[in-house]
């Protein structure tokens, strides 16, 4: 496949970035990426585009199918240090020992509110853990689960109880079907 | 926590940048169900400016295309420099010296293994070898660990490929193993794991595990479907058709060639296309489509000049013969298959030589002309008996000998011996392109 020479690849790549660029700050918007990140975005998927424009045959979707993709990853990583955040709270909140009564109450409460929003699966693990103090592999036992996949359900879960305190970063799930790219 | 969190708290708690007892506060006060600090993050969002972001990502970009096409330009001659020397200082130089050490020369190197493997294989061995040492030396700081890796996966890709062509097929395997991992640490790009099932799919074609290799085949199509990628799925479909071919499936390999031809792009690979014309005009030969097959070979005749590739121009030449032959057009015929098989000849490859032996037998039996027979039974038999070959292609070889003797050389023997010759060797290369990719 021929290389473009240098003035060509350059004009070629300045004339995409211009016409993608609202499109690509409509996905950065859309999944809510914070600026600061955004840079980081763009620039690994652009200096990506220039080791392999040879190979890549309609460069503004695959521009912005990756950019998709990176901002799909953002999250998801972003997303996993968030529920365990929220998951270490919130055991930190139960084995609090010196909390009053009213308290302790209150936060049962208020945890069985969040968790009535959630699916049945979620809500009896969750309820395990929170309320009983399981671990992983008795709700693994509990629940009929491998040992091997509990960690994941676990994960699901503790995602679907993140969305109901913070809505930021989950609805990005869905353009994962509309992806141009192989995951 | 009574109060809201701050703004910064909450940010701050998001970015997982807060301490243990913040972090229990903010999750205390979001449990309470408070629609606010809820739906802060979302709101934020609203006011992002991302025209920072924009000029400095695009700031980089410049600065890296102006050095890679500095390594481009310089990437040639240091292949040139390279090409002079023995194997041996071939790799001291790409192992020690950190001039190699760019990604495009790396690049061109990839490439230069291509262009080897359809003239010469074990240059083209020594060569992905080199690639793969020069891979493994990039700068996982400049060029970036994922991409850096993406390109290390291609370089044992093409290694693994150099391998199968000579076919050295278990170290093809773990090269290809190697490649995998690689490709699974890289950036995840659809289109570099396209290239890798490709090539893999001509792997497991020429081991004869041909449902294995069309379930990659398919892969592949469902990889350039998602991209919107027409040229990579017309090459997945000729590379099908290659491998229909190998399975002794013609007609599947013709619908296939055809429909590939349809997609590729001939001006980005038009080695591919010219394989691809050339195996589907045999094809149409073969089975009798022989006005069809002269047709297509009038009109891909300038792709085969353009390439000018003499070893190419000598197939055409073959094609040509065999094409006369089935309009019996019997005096053109001989004129072009003695021609083509002395240029064989002349490059050694008597094997080769003895296959094309076939098509004059074919002819010589047609006329009835039995002692141009004897003399060419006597040509082509040695060199078929020095070759590996199966009990069945033996019998059909001694039955030709004896019937050569006897001046009694028919074309259903010619038939058998040819059919079963193209049982016995199927890494033979012949008439017909083996290999797309």
């Amino acid at each position: 496949m021929a290389t473009l020479d240098h003035p060509e690849l350059r004009e070629s790549l300045n004339n995409l970035l211009k016409t993608s660029r609202p499109r690509l700050e409509r996905v950065l918007r859309n999944f809510e990426v914070p600026p600061e990140d955004a840079e980081d975005i763009l620039q690994d998927a652009q200096l990506t585009l220039l080791y392999k424009w040879d190979k890549v045959r309609s460069p503004e979707s695959w521009l912005i199918g990756t950019v998709k993709k990176k901002c799909i990853m953002y999250w998801r990583k972003r997303r996993g240090s968030l529920c365990e955040a929220v998951d270490t709270a919130i055991l930190d909140l139960i084995a609090l020992p010196q909390a009053p009564e009213q308290e302790r109450t209150e936060l049962t409460c208020d945890l069985n509110r969040v968790l009535a929003k959630l699916s049945v699966r979620c809500r009896s693990l969750l309820k395990l853990r929170y309320g009983l103090g399981y671990g992983p592999t008795e709700v693994a036992e509990q629940m009929g689960y491998q040992t091997s996949s509990i960690r994941k359900v676990t994960n699901r879960c503790l995602a679907a109880l993140t969305r109901q305190l913070l809505a930021v970063g989950f609805h990005v799930e869905q353009p994962i079907v509309e992806e141009p790219h192989d995951g | 926590m009574d109060r809201h969190p701050s703004p910064e708290l909450l940010f701050d708690f998001l970015e997982s940048r807060v301490s243990r007892r913040r972090n229990r506060e903010v999750v205390r006060h979001l449990l309470d169900g408070c629609p606010v600090c809820s739906a802060l993050p979302a709101s934020r969002a609203l006011g992002f400016e991302y025209a920072t972001a924009f000029a400095a990502a695009e700031q980089d970009l410049e600065e890296r295309q102006g050095a890679l096409a500095r390594e481009r330009a310089e990437a040639p001659e240091q292949l040139r420099e390279l090409a002079v020397q023995p194997f041996y200082r071939q790799w001291i130089m790409v192992t020690d010296s950190p001039r190699f050490r760019t990604w495009g020369f790396c690049e061109l190197l990839l490439d230069a293994c291509r262009e080897w493997g359809f003239q010469d294989p074990p240059r083209a061995l020594q060569t992905a070898r080199l690639g793969v040492e020069a891979a493994d030396r990039l700068d996982r700081e400049r060029y970036g660990e994922a991409r850096v890796n993406d390109l290390r996966a291609r370089a044992w890709a093409t290694l693994a490929n150099a391998e199968r062509i000579l076919t050295d097929f278990r170290a093809a395997e773990k090269s290809f193993a190697r490649a995998e991992r690689l490709l699974s640490e890289g950036t995840g790009e659809p289109l570099d794991k396209a290239f890798l099932l490709l090539i893999k799919a001509s792997l497991f074609g020429h081991q004869q595990r041909f449902a294995e290799a069309f379930g990659l085949l398919d892969r592949v199509e469902g990889i350039a479907r998602r991209c919107g990628d027409r040229h990579l799925c017309g090459k997945a479909l000729i590379t099908r058709g290659f491998l229909a071919g190998m399975a002794q499936e013609p007609e599947l390999s013709l619908q296939h060639l055809r429909e590939g031809l349809q997609s590729v792009d001939p001006e980005c690979e038009p080695r591919l296309v010219v394989a691809a014309c050339h195996n589907l005009i045999l094809g149409l030969t073969e089975s009798g489509h022989v006005r069809e097959a002269a047709d297509l070979l009038e009109r891909s005749r300038p792709l085969y000049r353009s390439l000018g590739d003499r070893m190419n121009l000598i197939r055409l030449t073959w094609l040509e013969g065999k094409i006369a032959l089935g309009c019996e057009d019997l005096g053109r015929a001989e004129a072009l298959l003695l021609e083509a098989r002395s240029l064989l000849a002349e490059r050694g490859l008597g094997y080769d030589a003895a296959l094309l032996g076939l098509d004059l037998a074919r002819l010589y039996a047609r006329q009835g002309r039995g002692a141009e027979m004897r003399r060419l039974a006597e040509e082509m038999l040695p060199i078929f008996r020095s070759r590996a070959i199966r009990r069945e292609a033996v019998s059909a070889l001694i039955v030709f000998q004896n019937a050569a003797a006897l001046e009694r050389v028919t074309l259903g023997i010619v038939q058998e011996l040819s059919d079963s010759l193209l049982d016995s060797n199927n890494s033979a290369p012949g008439l017909r392109f083996r290999d797309p990719v």
